[in-house]
Formats: structure tokens, sequence, C-alpha cells
């Protein structure tokens, strides 16, 4: 099973390489498209006309697009995403040290929607054709038309100013040092056996990360109670209630795996929104994390980096999409055999 | 009964969510709520520097930063007065103004211990920006052909024409001294992972878009800060930074909403402050932009805005109505000249461009949202009394990194709403910058007035330099080659127990301020 799920990876990842191929080219040319001069930010203002040129040759700017594009892609796949503009640092330096928190938050708001998501998906279906129905309905809609950034606000002020328990800036305190061998502060702190330490990280990314997961669960217990509509019609389901099991196992063994399906389904096409939410709360919160970087660079016009931010977003979702085709094939044996 | 058992299943996964909640909540609600150490200052603060070589960028932003990191050959202090700092004292040795002598202050070091010397001085200012062009100080210190060095405590800069000015620029932007043998040591790229300087502050730990971390410097040869810990925490979000600062997780919070200032200063714990400094909001006029040909045009467009109105609305009357290119005061303001605002005169003489109600004049409008305090208010404002003579404006939201691109390529499409930034209050470096129609920054490109700056440049005698540039500053409001608005207004808020200075340059210099018992 491990070789086919490995061999499915794979395949997915190849036919993602495309996808990341289109996207470089769409980005690159955009942002040189754009009626700017990236010279303009790197040379002080009483730059000789030759000096200009000078730099413009350098940095390849004199030749053709489709040649600059080449010089781009060749570093690219040699791991070099350039230098950023404003701060002169390699942009994989940048990514590397910012990716970490970005999927971090992301994982922990993903975490946090599932545990809001599944129990208000089993509470909708139960309450179906009953009175609260039509209560829970409202709650649902009032959810989803609060987005991310504002649940981040709310968050905010409830408990961090007129309630100050939580922290709401940062990835952990001033007096904290992070130091790990993957960057992630939850795994490191863990590994280090510094569980204040760790309580403190987990401290920071609870506003963020529930200011996303309250934008992203509706949708989840949406679907979750519309799948589970579907399979309570199932055979499966029916022989099960006549062969007397109790209706919360009805639902919690049959019908939940068969319905989460359609959930896990969207959850992978939906989670490069959240990734993508990422940039304004992190803004908020002031969550150091890539994000926060692509929205500096975009203030900036920081062509490297923005060009570089763009390539990974895009992959981390590829590569999501391609994770949860896999899960499909772990929950459903059909699709293994198949 | 089974729907019960499923309900119980769904509250005991929500009791568990709550349950991680809870425990990192108690982990960390005694911490969230200690009051801050005497020792320690935070400071929220808006952007964190691009770059840890404070000379390699032109940043306003980041200088008080910088400031606590590095220092300046020379001080500009509240009043915008020169004072000795690193450079003990500076004298000219010709009459032309092109040789600087300048003494060194003895027994400085650098945050390693080393000493600093006029070795590091002559690196800083002339060797390492001669190398690399890309330097923004090569900006300021354009005209300077070598620095002679004649003792580790003192040097003479040797400039190419007179720049009596050149004073101003070493406590200007990008003028700081580096450590040479450091920076040769470990490299650029080590230098800009672990930056030294020899400023007050050292520091301590540095995490990118989040915070750095100082800790005061034990051997710093000017006056020991009070506060041994400081940390300047990188929030971007405006509202946040007024909710660190209201819960109590910062002391110090700087470009807070205007709005909020004033909510602030009711609060018992706070003290809230709107101050002009030395910045003055203009609208840059491209001269290659036909529309703008126009001396009417352009005349119509100044007489049109309420200036005072503009500053009652968005700035509590504190940002003054300037009506040349000069803060007010400084010397480089005309004394008793006022540009009056004119709604009728202004229709007279856009007609006399031929323009009216019934042939509004169509222009863009280029203003930045948020990068100064209530830009983009005060820019819709402009919109609706241009509109009220008949100039119809398409107010376009602009980054500023996006400007100035378009600035150094001569490609601004219409009036921008900028705030011209000069710490040094000296009028070279507002009209004299401004109107330059050689910098890649200036809009106004008229060719004639490159000579009339460079001559006025090269005058030893500031009475008549000043002079001679108010009669510039003084032509370019008649002419409305660039339109002055305000002086520019900064904002701050802190706990009521610390003693802060504020200074016209609006640096954020925590070396100055103390808790008070």
């Amino acid at each position: 099973m491990l070789a086919a799920l490995v061999s499915h990876f794979t395949r997915r990842l190849m036919v993602a390489v495309p996808t990341m191929l289109a996207l470089s080219i769409v980005v690159f040319i955009v942002l040189r498209l754009l009626p700017a001069d990236p010279l303009g930010m790197m040379l002080p203002p009483n730059a000789t006309n030759a000096e200009v040129e000078a730099l413009r040759h350098t940095m390849g700017l004199d030749r053709s697009l489709l040649v600059q594009y080449g010089i781009w892609l060749g570093q690219v796949l040699q791991g070099d995403l350039g230098r950023s503009i404003s701060s002169g640092v390699p942009v994989t330096q940048l990514i590397a040290h910012t990716l970490p928190a970005t999927l971090e938050l992301s994982f922990v708001a993903l975490f946090l929607a599932l545990l809001i998501s599944v129990p208000g998906g089993l509470l909708l279906y139960v309450l179906h054709d009953r009175r609260g129905e039509l209560v829970a309905d409202a709650a649902l809609v009032l959810l989803i038309s609060i987005p991310g950034f504002l649940w981040g606000i709310f968050l905010m002020l409830g408990f961090g100013v007129y309630w100050p328990v939580l922290p709401f800036s940062g990835r952990f305190s001033s007096d904290v040092v992070a130091a790990g061998p993957t960057g992630f502060v939850l795994v490191d702190f863990l590994l280090r056996g510094q569980f204040g330490h760790w309580l403190d990280a987990l401290s920071h990314l609870i506003l963020p990360a529930t200011a996303l997961a309250l934008g992203f669960s509706p949708l989840i217990v949406r679907v979750l109670r519309a799948s589970l509509l579907e399979v309570s019609h199932e055979q499966y389901v029916t022989v099960a209630r006549l062969r007397g099991q109790p209706e919360w196992r009805v639902i919690l063994r049959h019908m939940l795996r068969n319905a989460f399906l359609p959930t896990l389904t969207l959850i992978g096409v939906q989670f490069g929104f959240l990734f993508g939410g990422t940039l304004l709360i992190e803004m908020i919160f002031s969550f150091p994390g890539l994000g926060n970087m692509m929205v500096q660079a975009v203030r900036n016009h920081d062509l490297p980096l923005i060009q570089g931010i763009s390539l990974v977003f895009c992959a981390v979702i590829l590569l999501i999409n391609a994770s949860v085709d896999c899960l499909y094939a772990v929950i459903d044996p059909r699709l293994r055999t198949s | 009964m089974s729907i019960a058992r499923l309900v119980r299943w769904s509250a005991r996964s929500l009791v568990s969510c709550l349950f991680i909640t809870c425990a990192s909540l108690a982990g960390t609600a005694a911490q969230a709520q200690s009051p801050a150490a005497e020792e320690e200052l935070k400071i929220v603060y808006p952007v964190d520097v691009p770059s840890w070589d404070p000379t390699a960028v032109t940043f306003p932003a980041g200088q008080s930063v910088y400031k606590a990191v590095f220092d300046s050959p020379l001080f500009i202090d509240g009043d915008l007065k020169l004072q000795p700092s690193l450079i003990k004292s500076w004298k000219w040795a010709d009459d032309k103004n092109t040789r600087l002598t300048v003494e060194l202050r003895d027994g400085v070091t650098f945050h390693d211990g080393s000493k600093l010397t006029t070795e590091d001085f002559k690196y800083s200012f002339f060797d390492r920006p001669k190398k690399d062009k890309k330097l923004a100080i090569n900006g300021f210190f354009g005209s300077l052909k070598d620095i002679e060095v004649s003792s580790p405590t003192e040097a003479t800069m040797v400039f190419t024409t007179p720049t009596p000015t050149a004073p101003n620029y070493l406590g200007f932007l990008t003028s700081y001294i580096l450590p040479k043998a450091y920076i040769e040591r470990v490299g650029e790229d080590g230098f800009q992972a672990n930056p030294i300087g020899a400023g007050p502050y050292k520091i301590v730990r540095y995490e990118r878009g989040s915070r750095v971390i100082l800790e005061a410097y034990d051997k710093y040869w000017g006056p020991k800060p009070a506060i041994k810990r400081v940390v300047f925490e990188f929030v971007p979000d405006a509202s946040a930074r007024v909710a660190m600062l209201e819960s109590g997780r910062a002391d110090v919070s700087v470009q807070i909403p205007l709005r909020e200032v004033n909510r602030l200063a009711k609060n018992a714990n706070l003290t809230a402050k709107i101050y002009p400094y030395s910045e003055i909001f203009i609208l840059q006029m491209p001269s290659y932009v036909e529309a703008f040909q126009n001396e009417h045009v352009r005349r119509a467009l100044h007489m049109a805005i309420n200036k005072q109105a503009i500053s009652k609305a968005f700035y509590g009357n504190v940002a003054k109505p300037i009506s040349v290119l000069a803060t007010p005061g400084s010397p480089g303001d005309v004394p008793g000249y006022e540009f009056k605002f004119d709604k009728k005169a202004a229709q007279e003489e856009l007609a006399k461009a031929g323009y009216g109600p019934d042939k509004p004049l169509k222009i863009q409008f280029l203003s930045t949202n948020n990068a100064f305090p209530s830009d983009y208010e005060m820019a819709r404002a402009i919109v609706q009394m241009w509109s009220q003579i008949g100039v119809q404006a398409d107010l376009q939201e602009i980054t500023l990194a996006k400007y100035l691109e378009l600035s150094h390529s001569s490609k601004v499409p219409g009036v921008m709403l900028y705030s011209w930034a000069n710490a040094t209050g000296d009028p070279e470096i507002f009209a004299g910058k401004i109107l330059d129609p050689r910098l890649r920054f200036s809009t106004w490109k008229e060719p004639a007035l490159a000579k009339t700056i460079d001559d006025l440049a090269a005058l030893s005698d500031p009475a008549k330099r000043f002079e001679g540039y108010q009669a510039l500053a003084r032509e370019s409001t008649e002419h409305a080659w660039s339109l002055p608005l305000l002086q520019s207004v900064a904002t701050i808020a802190y706990k009521k127990n610390l003693d802060v200075k504020v200074y016209q340059t609006a640096y954020i210099l925590p070396a100055e301020y103390r808790w008070s018992k």
C-alpha cells in the first residue's frame, strides 16, 4: 500500500510541474510589465545614467524578456531565487526563515477548524428537521459572512485588550529564544523539552489561528452536514440501523467516514484560501510569516522577493493538493485498489 | 438516547478544544498582565529596517532604530541644530568650502570593543561607497573626492565643488560610521547577520519582521542610557499598535492614527501627542505631463486648496499651512509671505487655461494610503475642492515604492501627494532637492533651475544662501512648480510614568527616555 501511495504522490507531483512553470511565467511577465523601473529603488537619486545602465546590464535587465526569464529559471533550478532589492538578503534565506511560521499557523488553524467543524457538522445533521435547525442555520450564515481578518480584530480586542489574557503580536515573547532544527517552534520547543516556551508559542498562535479557523470552518460544517444527509439514505446505513445499532454508532462508525470524503476535497481546495488568508491575518497580528513578508515586498516593489514568495505559495498549495489526493486512498479502500 | 450520546460526543470535542485554549491561557495570563520591568522599554514601531547597513538605504522611517545601534558623526537636536556627536569639532580648512576638517572623539568603541578611528570614517563615507554605487550614501556625498586621514582622530573631507552644507549631511540619513575591520573580517553578509555599531545600544537578538532586542552598551561614549533593555516590536497594523499600548503590552507606540490620539489622551495611564515635525506635505507636479505645463492650471490647482480647512479636519489644527517649500520658521521659510486660498481666483486662472464647468480639466491624482498620517483622506478632500472649480481629478492609490519608481523613471502620470522629509531643516534639502531637475526623484524638470541650485549650494555665507533659497522657494510657489500644503505631523502615545522627549526630527531615541519614580 505504501509503495502505491508513494507512486501516486510522485505522479501528482509530476503533474504539478507544468502548473509551477506556467505560474512562474505569468508572475515573471506580469511583474515586468508594470510601468515602473526596479532600478529606481536600487540606486541613490543622484546616480548617473551610465551607472543606471551599468547596473541594468549587470542584472540582465537590458536583455529580452525571454532571455531574462531563462536566466532567472536557471538560477531558480539551482535554488537561487536572487536577492531581495530592499534588504539585499538572499530570497531563499528570507523564505526559509518565514515559511515554517506560516505553515505552522496554517496547520494549527486547520486543526482548530476541524475541532470546530466536525462536531458542528454533526450537530447540524442531528438538528435536521428539528426546531433548532433554523437558529443553527442562521448562526452558520452569520459565521460565513464574517471574513477572517474581522475575526482577527474582534479576537484581538476581546482577548487582547478588554480581557488581556492572550498575546496578539509576534510568534513568541521577547524573552524566548527560538532555535531548532525545523523552524516550527512548536516542534522545536518540544524537542528541546522547553514546555514553558512551547506554551508561550502556542498562546501566540491561538488568536491568529482561531481567526483563520473561524473563517474556514463554516464551509466545512456545511459540506459535512450535506454529506451526512446524503449518506444517511445509503443502503449500508439502513442495514446498520436494521441490525439494531444505536444511532450515534451508525453516524460515527458508518456515516462520518464516508461523508468525510467530500469534506476532505473541500479542505484540500480551501487550504489554498486558508494559506492565502494568512496575508492579512499575519499583518494584523504582526506574525513574522510569509504573508506579512509578501505584503512588505509588494509595498517595496521588491520583485525578486514577490516572485520567490509566489512560487513558494504555489508549490505549497500543489503539495497540499497532492497530499490530500493521497489521503483519499488512505481513507477509502476502493480508491486504493483502483 | 442515541442522539443525546452524539451530542455528548460533540460536546466532548468542543471541551477538548477549550481545554487546549485554557491551558495556554493559564500559561501566559500571568505574563500578559505583568507590568513592564523598569529596566525594559517596549516600543511598538510600524516598520522593520530593510537592511542592517544604514548607509545602504534612504529610509527615514527606520532612523530611530538605526540611531539606537549606530552613531552618526553629527547629531541634529530637537531644534534642528547641529551638535557634536562622534565628531567632536569641525571647521572649514578653506574659504571655498571644499575642505572640511573633522576631529573625531577619542576613546569611542564599537560594540565588539574595537576602537573607532578616522579609518572607519573614511571607509564608511568614501572607500566603501566608491566601491558600491548602490549604497544610498552616495546620494548625499556625491561631490566627495577624498578623505585625507591625518591621525586616528583627525581627517579632512575633500570635495570637488564647494559644499557648505556638508556638515548637515553628516547628521542626516545614511550618515553612520561603520566598523571597517569588523566588516572586512566577517564580510557584508556577516555584517548583515550580526551588525555592530557605536551607538548607545547593541543588538542582542534580531527577528526579521518581528522585533529587535537591544541592550545598553556599557562602554558607550555618551550619557549612559537609563533604560537598559529596549525592544522594538515591528507592528505594521496601526490598530494593533494602539491595542498593544492600551493592553499594557507596550510602553510606547508611534504613528498611531490621529483620531486615536484624542481618545488615548483621555486615558489616565497614557500620554498621547500630535506634534509638527520637519516634514512637509507637498503636491509634486510632473512637468512632462501636458496638462501641468500650463502655469494657469497649476496656480488654479494651488489656489483652490483650503489648507486651513484640511488642517482642522484631519490634523486638529496642529499641522500648519505652508506657502513655500519649507517648514514654518526654518531658514528656507519666507516670513510674511502667504499664498492665499481663493476659489474665485482659482476659477479665473482655470478659465485662462481654457477650462471651466463646461469643459472640466481631467487629471490624475496619486496618493499613498496610510504611508503618512491621513494622507488619503487629505487627497480625497483636495479632489472635492478641485471639483468645485471644474477639475475632475481621478484619485489613485499608490505605494511609496511604486511612486519612487515612477518618479525615478520620469513616468509619474499626475499630481502626487508626498511627504518630504528633511531632518536638517536646511533649505537645500527642501527647495534645493525638490526642484533640482537632475535628481531622479524630482518631478519638475526645469533645466534652468540646475544652475540656480548649484550657485546657491556653493554660497559659503549662510545668510546669503538662505536668502537665495527663500527667493527660489517663493518663485516656485508663484509659478506653482511644486505645491506646498502643510507641515507634517507625527503622533506618539506612551505610558504616563515614562519621560519622553519628542524631536522635530520625529526620531524616537530610547537612550534619552527614563521611567519616572
